[in-house]
């Protein structure tokens, strides 16, 4: 019975220090999806992304994986896909990208709630999302020679 | 899409936040309890002797196997519950996370991945793979 009640005490402390993160944060998150901040950090990272293969309009899901997660941002990343408003091959830039590296906001407060340092949470995700989708369409590139800029595709 | 912040979109950001909170609440307090009783009882002992050389790869202790267990298939909030009712040095749930972060909720994750149109065959050797050798790398410099 004893283990029962310390495993409880356990339990409810543990959903108290995540709640404290996790509900300022979603009220942030829901802030900047209304102000379109999120359009806006799309633009900016934008050259960030032409180096892994990706246009702008590609990286717009990725932005919403990164910040909103796979679960909340599912459907905005799936009606873009089944929209097609991204081409075959960036369907699958973006998808090793947010496999890798999605909810940054949701997973790393989480952890950093049990005490890990945010940088240990954050720069493995980031980097590896990079390099791999880097990787893959360096591939692509090398399969297909006359593959063109994104930028050109998507026009 | 762009609208104005106002008293609405802040409501629906607490109302998110108190679901998710609830969420989690469901999911860390049983498994938090069931880890307490698997350790107390002594079962745990048993179960993580055997992956003991496998977590030793990642230089973790035997126990956190079930931590890593818990989040590849449930998610990261039983994770936490695990590392809750686990007594892990800091640098063990440090690495822990990392591993974590690139594999997680792989069931239900994977299905949404597909559903973007990446099949199970790349998503899943890249998420475990990625996972397994940051989990490697971390393991020897943290």
């Amino acid at each position: 019975m004893a283990v029962l009640w310390e495993g409880l005490i356990q339990g409810l402390l543990g959903v108290w220090s995540v709640a404290r993160i996790v509900i300022p944060l979603m009220i942030i998150l829901e802030a900047a999806g209304a102000s379109g901040i999120l359009e806006r950090i799309n633009r900016a990272a934008s050259g960030l992304f032409r180096w892994v293969g990706l246009s702008e309009e590609g990286a717009f899901p990725v932005v919403v994986a990164v910040f909103f997660g796979l679960a909340f941002g599912s459907g905005v990343i799936i009606s873009y896909i089944d929209e097609g408003r991204v081409s075959p091959r960036e369907v699958r830039l973006i998808g090793v990208f947010i496999a890798l590296c999605h909810a940054l906001v949701e997973d790393t407060a989480l952890f950093a709630a049990v005490g890990v340092p945010v940088i240990l949470l954050l720069a493995p995700r980031v980097a590896a999302g990079f390099l791999c989708c880097w990787a893959l369409y360096c591939l692509m590139l090398w399969r297909n020679k006359r593959a063109v800029q994104p930028r050109v595709v998507n026009g | 899409m762009a609208q104005q912040v106002n008293a609405a979109v802040i409501k629906r950001g607490a109302v998110k936040g108190i679901k998710t909170t609830l969420e989690l609440a469901k999911i860390i307090v049983p498994s938090t309890i069931v880890v307490t009783v698997l350790k107390e009882s002594g079962v745990l002992a048993e179960v993580s002797a055997v992956g003991a050389p496998l977590m030793r790869v990642f230089g973790l202790s035997a126990d956190a196997a079930l931590v890593l267990i818990s989040g590849y298939f449930v998610n990261l909030y039983a994770a936490v519950g695990s590392i809750l009712a686990l007594n892990l040095a800091p640098r063990e749930v440090a690495v822990l996370a990392i591993m974590l972060g690139f594999a997680h909720s792989l069931l239900v994750e994977i299905a949404v991945s597909r559903r973007a149109g990446t099949p199970i065959s790349a998503v899943l050797p890249l998420r475990v793979g990625v996972s397994l050798a940051a989990g490697f790398i971390a393991g020897r410099v943290l």
